[in-house]
């Protein structure tokens, strides 16, 4: 191909990744739809609640599609996305507690005879917000709370930073496939217990709570609150999906794809393999911890336990039953598999009477998740996306037997095969 | 046998008593005190105790213990005191025969609890030469728990007739700490604080703290011959608004204003929109309050505002100093001493026992991760659910003691049923599951994972999410204690050795059976192997088999010193993978060295902060992913061509 033949921009990332148009149009499609049938400015069909567990569908979307580019593209199995999805959680509702402490604060100051100074203010948010673990004073990691703007850097900036002190550890000393895993997990499982101390700064078990109120926005309705934080959601997925198909999309996508393949050709290559996994791993933990500030809020609620590494690993269970390596089938395993749990869980699904037993899937729910993830990772390593590809009938390339790659971790011959 | 008894009592006492009475004799001091002993009270009843034992009259033991015990009566009739035995009245001075207890027309005597507690402490002398060695034991157990300067003397007269070496040192030791703290002479109290000092007790760091005790106290000087214990000095071992609340609560100071009081000042001083002449829009700045403040305190009416700068010249302005309760400086200073030297050992003491705490903790690891040790070190197989089979191990165990109720059987069956369940569930999925994902680790990972979501949930759906009861036999319950200080359970003594049982049982399995050259071979090279007419498929089976069986084992082990639900096995998962990768993948002596490492370290991190388990744990894990960084192939790493790729 001459440089003067090569498509550019656009064309260039449709080309790379055919699904790009496909999944803007219809993730669009569902947006519209989503807002015509809301209480807010439809016709109610799709209930407040309703519409923010859509919502925060989306943003576990955005999380499983960071999750896919290290997985699926860079085959690094971290087992520990969900902390960086936490700590974005935990950096938004720190200003949503801090802001909305500080109005009802002033509010109860403001009947004094004197005018408070900050230092009162400032303690008595203090005593307010660290009442339930016994402490009064706003904890040092609470220096920036009262700024949103620098919060939201903290949105970006911690994930961004963990990820990348993390990751050079890791990747310095070579550590590698399984090792990586259970070493991303150790650090949630780190993270999540440091969290759970009350002298931890940010409540402990209690967590962060009350994040659904977002300061400033008081008096607007629940509705039309859950509906901006849809629309955001949806927008922050789009631009999540229009990012990493160009980050998979040129020569550096190739890059990311032959370390997946084989770590060890490329870096003989003459590649920074390290530079490129730094990269990658670093980036999605920034996205993930997006998704995360704009899944707690309309959660309302955040603790430890959510970053348990029990989260981490349902993340990988979402990639790998939506098809990891491929951009949609993480969006597509999210939602189907998070959607799916919320209708057996909520009790949705009818129980099903055997005579002598009564199978209420409240209960079997997660007995059935294990099992058909265990025949998804048997018989459908391409999971969901599998079935696009039935549909496309896209060719596995012909390889003439050989592995796709040596490294243990790769695709092998009969699964591209089928 | 009463007669006995009394008569040794009487002659333990008979020195100081033959001075003061010729004739002893019990009648004439209870007739003498007779209205004090029929309704006695708490404040009154001391004279009386002591002219009983005074008197030195045979029968004062019995008697009192008797008073004490309600069984002493008075006849209305002419007031004399009896006891009841068999229905017959029996005189308390003579033991004679009065006949046949009437119906009524006697009274029982009823001392109320302040005076049984008199009367328990006069007894106490009679106890120590009790020929019942429990009930001498009984005595200087009361006498340590409340030391008194009385007791010196019968004490001390107990401690010759005493015949068994025990209570005689016992007596001996409880004799020097009663002279230490209330001997009258100096050379006598140091030789006893020298004498007593050996050992870690806590009896032992009381009498030392209580001769130690100290008083605080403030003032323009130090008081003249007082015992000064130290000096604090403010701004080092004393903050200096703590030692101004001192000065302030000695009524040395005036109290300093807090911010709010400063608030509340202004505002009970408001005038028409300002306070000190200063607009109420501006007292939001700390500064300006104070100004009003000043403005205020210039008029006259708000007291002067006490600043950093004033408390500080109040505090250098006095002494703050802590001074000994006991006068005697020679009797202190050998008492910190041998404080200082018991502390010593004190250290010594819990260095050993946090060394035995995590010895036993690194055992637990072991067991945990021992299975892992194989299915994951040896070979390469990610086993998620290895968490559930420990905790199958557990149910089984819990299940097993639902039928067979005997705790000690129901163990013993326990242990080998866990075993042969957990290892056909370990070929079974070997067989449906692992043996499809050979080479492919991650995919194992996510599988077995699956795996592990199902049994949990099914164990939930099963047993319930409360904890069950599996209960350890008698002879497991309680622990081995070895002085005040070390002390261990015997559930974690039979972990140890359990563990220790594990590791040469696998040891001799891999290293010197047939199933264990075969395990060695496929695991390096299986085509090779299966030329050489090895059954690769079965050896796998087997040995997958064979580490999960172990894992069941473990989670009996677990179920008895841990509880058991269905998410035990996931509290352990990660541990024991870090055990495994801390300790070298692929050998069971590095599982050993992690498993002893992460115990170690963890404990030791509790030992500087012990309040916080979590804490620990999350340093501990900090810990291991740096441990990582600087060896990533494990304490153990193998070399050559065992390392693999």
């Amino acid at each position: 191909m001459t440089p003067s033949s090569r498509p550019s921009g656009l064309a260039a990332l449709i080309r790379a990744t055919p699904s790009l148009p496909w999944f803007l149009g219809a993730l669009t499609l569902f947006t519209l739809l989503v807002t015509t049938l809301s209480e807010a400015l439809g016709t109610g069909l799709v209930s407040t609640s309703f519409l923010k567990v859509l919502g925060m569908t989306l943003c576990f979307c955005l999380a499983a599609l960071a999750m896919d580019l290290v997985w699926g593209y860079c085959g690094i199995l971290s087992l520990g996305h969900m902390a960086f999805f936490g700590i974005g959680g935990y950096a938004i509702g720190m200003w949503l507690m801090y802001a909305r402490t500080e109005a009802i604060v002033a509010e109860s100051l403001a009947n004094q005879l004197i005018p408070p100074t900050e230092a009162e203010i400032r303690d008595a948010i203090g005593a307010q917000i660290f009442g339930v673990v016994g402490a009064s004073e706003l904890p040092w990691i609470w220096g920036l709370a009262h700024a949103l703007p620098l919060q939201l850097l903290m949105v970006v900036l911690v994930p961004g930073l963990l990820a990348l002190v993390f990751g050079w550890l890791a990747f310095r000393s070579r550590v590698t496939g399984v090792y990586l895993s259970i070493l991303t997990q150790a650090m949630t499982l780190a993270l999540s217990l440091w969290l759970f101390q009350n002298d931890s700064g940010l409540r402990g078990n209690n967590g962060l709570s009350g994040l659904q109120n977002i300061p400033g926005f008081e008096a607007l309705p629940q509705a039309q609150v859950a509906l901006f934080f849809f629309w955001a959601s949806a927008l922050a997925l789009g631009l999540g999906y229009l990012l990493f198909a160009w980050v998979v999309a040129g020569k550096m996508g190739g890059v990311i794809r032959a370390i997946r393949d084989d770590e060890t050709r490329v870096r003989f290559l003459g590649y920074p393999v390290e530079g490129f996994k730094l990269f990658v791993f670093t980036l999605s933990a920034v996205v993930a911890g997006i998704a995360g500030a704009l899944y707690y809020p309309q959660a309302g609620i955040i603790n430890p336990g959510e970053i348990a590494p029990i989260a981490s690993i349902y993340l990988a269970v979402w990639v790998a039953i939506g098809g990891r390596g491929r951009l949609y089938g993480a969006v597509l395993g999210a939602g189907f598999v998070s959607l799916v749990s919320t209708w057996f869980t909520g009790g949705g699904a009818p129980a099903i009477d055997l005579g002598i037993y009564r199978i209420d899937w409240v209960d079997w729910w997660l007995v059935l998740l294990g099992l058909s993830f265990v025949l998804v990772t048997l018989f459908a390593p391409k999971g969901l996306g599998g079935l696009v590809d039935l549909w496309t009938a896209r060719q596995a390339p012909e390889r003439h037997g050989s592995d796709l790659g040596p490294d243990e971790g790769a695709l092998r011959e009969p699964e591209a095969e089928r | 046998m009463l007669r006995a008894f009394v008569l040794a009592l009487a002659l333990a006492f008979a020195l100081p008593v033959a001075a003061q009475a010729q004739t002893p004799d019990l009648g004439a001091v209870l007739s003498e005190n007779a209205e004090e002993i029929a309704k006695p009270s708490r404040r009154s009843v001391g004279p009386v105790i002591e002219a009983l034992v005074a008197s030195g009259a045979p029968g004062v033991a019995e008697f009192l213990a008797r008073w004490q015990e309600r069984e002493v009566y008075q006849r209305e009739s002419d007031g004399r005191f009896v006891y009841i035995e068999d229905g017959r009245m029996v005189g308390v001075a003579d033991g004679a025969d009065l006949g046949a207890a009437p119906e009524d027309g006697l009274d029982q005597i009823r001392p109320n609890g302040g005076v049984r507690r008199e009367i328990a402490g006069a007894l106490v002398q009679f106890q120590l030469s009790a020929p019942d060695p429990a009930e001498r034991r009984a005595a200087l157990d009361a006498i340590s728990s409340d030391m008194a300067r009385d007791q010196i003397a019968p004490l001390e007269a107990s401690i010759p007739g005493e015949e068994l070496a025990a209570l005689k040192a016992r007596k001996t030791r409880l004799l020097d700490m009663l002279t230490a703290r209330f001997g009258s002479d100096t050379e006598a109290r140091t030789a006893a604080i020298a004498r007593m000092s050996s050992g870690v007790s806590v009896e032992l760091r009381g009498v030392l703290n209580q001769i130690l005790e100290v008083e605080e106290g403030r003032g323009a000087t130090l008081p003249p011959d007082a015992n000064l214990a130290r000096l604090r000095v403010p701004g080092s071992d004393l903050g200096i608004e703590a030692a101004y609340a001192e000065l302030v609560k000695a009524d040395l100071a005036p109290a300093p204003q807090s911010a709010e009081d400063l608030r509340q000042a202004l505002a009970a001083h408001i005038e028409g929109g300002s306070v000190g002449g200063l607009p109420l829009a501006r007292l939001s700045d700390p500064e300006a309050r104070r100004a009003a403040y000043d403005a205020l305190a210039a008029e006259g009416r708000v007291a002067p505002f006490v600043g950093p700068a004033e408390m500080m010249a109040a505090v250098e302005a006095h002494v703050f100093y802590a001074l000994y309760e006991e006068p005697d400086a020679a009797v202190t200073t050998a008492a910190a001493e041998a404080l200082a030297a018991v502390e010593t050992r004190v250290a010594l003491s819990e260095a050993v026992d946090i060394s035995l705490d995590a010895l036993s903790l690194a055992s637990i690891y072991f067991l945990a991760a021992i299975g892992l040790a194989v299915t994951f070190g040896v070979m390469g197989v990610i086993n998620m659910a290895h968490g559930e089979f420990i905790m199958m191990g557990a149910y089984t165990g819990y299940v097993v003691q639902q039928v067979i109720p005997d705790y000690t059987v129901s163990i013993l069956v326990a242990l080998p049923l866990a075993f042969a369940v957990t290892f056909a569930a370990g070929v079974a999925m070997e067989r449906l599951v692992i043996r499809w994902l050979y080479h492919r680790p991650l995919e194992t990972l996510l599988a077995t994972f699956g795996i592990s979501i199902a049994l949990q949930q099914l164990a939930k759906n099963i047993f319930g999410t409360q904890a069950r009861p599996f209960t350890a036999p008698d002879w497991l319950a309680g622990s081995m204690v070895i002085s005040d200080v070390i002390s261990i359970s015997y559930i974690r003594i039979a972990i140890f050795v359990l563990g220790l049982l594990f590791l040469g049982l696998l040891l001799f399995i891999l290293n010197r059976t047939r199933l264990g050259l075969e395990v060695r071979a496929v695991t390096q090279n299986p085509r090779m192997a299966a030329s050489m007419g090895i059954n690769p498929g079965r050896i796998n089976m087997l040995t997958f088999g064979l580490g999960s069986g172990i894992a069941g084992i473990a989670g009996v082990a677990i179920g008895l010193y841990a509880q058991v639900t269905s998410e035990m096995g996931a509290n352990y998962i990660v541990q024991s993978f870090m055990t495994v990768v801390v300790g070298g993948v692929g050998n069971v002596w590095g599982t050993l060295a992690g498993a002893t490492l992460i115990g170690f370290f963890q404990k030791g991190i509790e030992w500087f902060n012990p309040s916080n388990t979590l804490a620990a744990q999350t340093y501990m894990i900090l810990f291991i992913i740096l441990f990582i960084q600087v060896r990533p192939r494990g304490i153990v790493a193998l070399k050559g061509r065992a390392a693999g790729q």
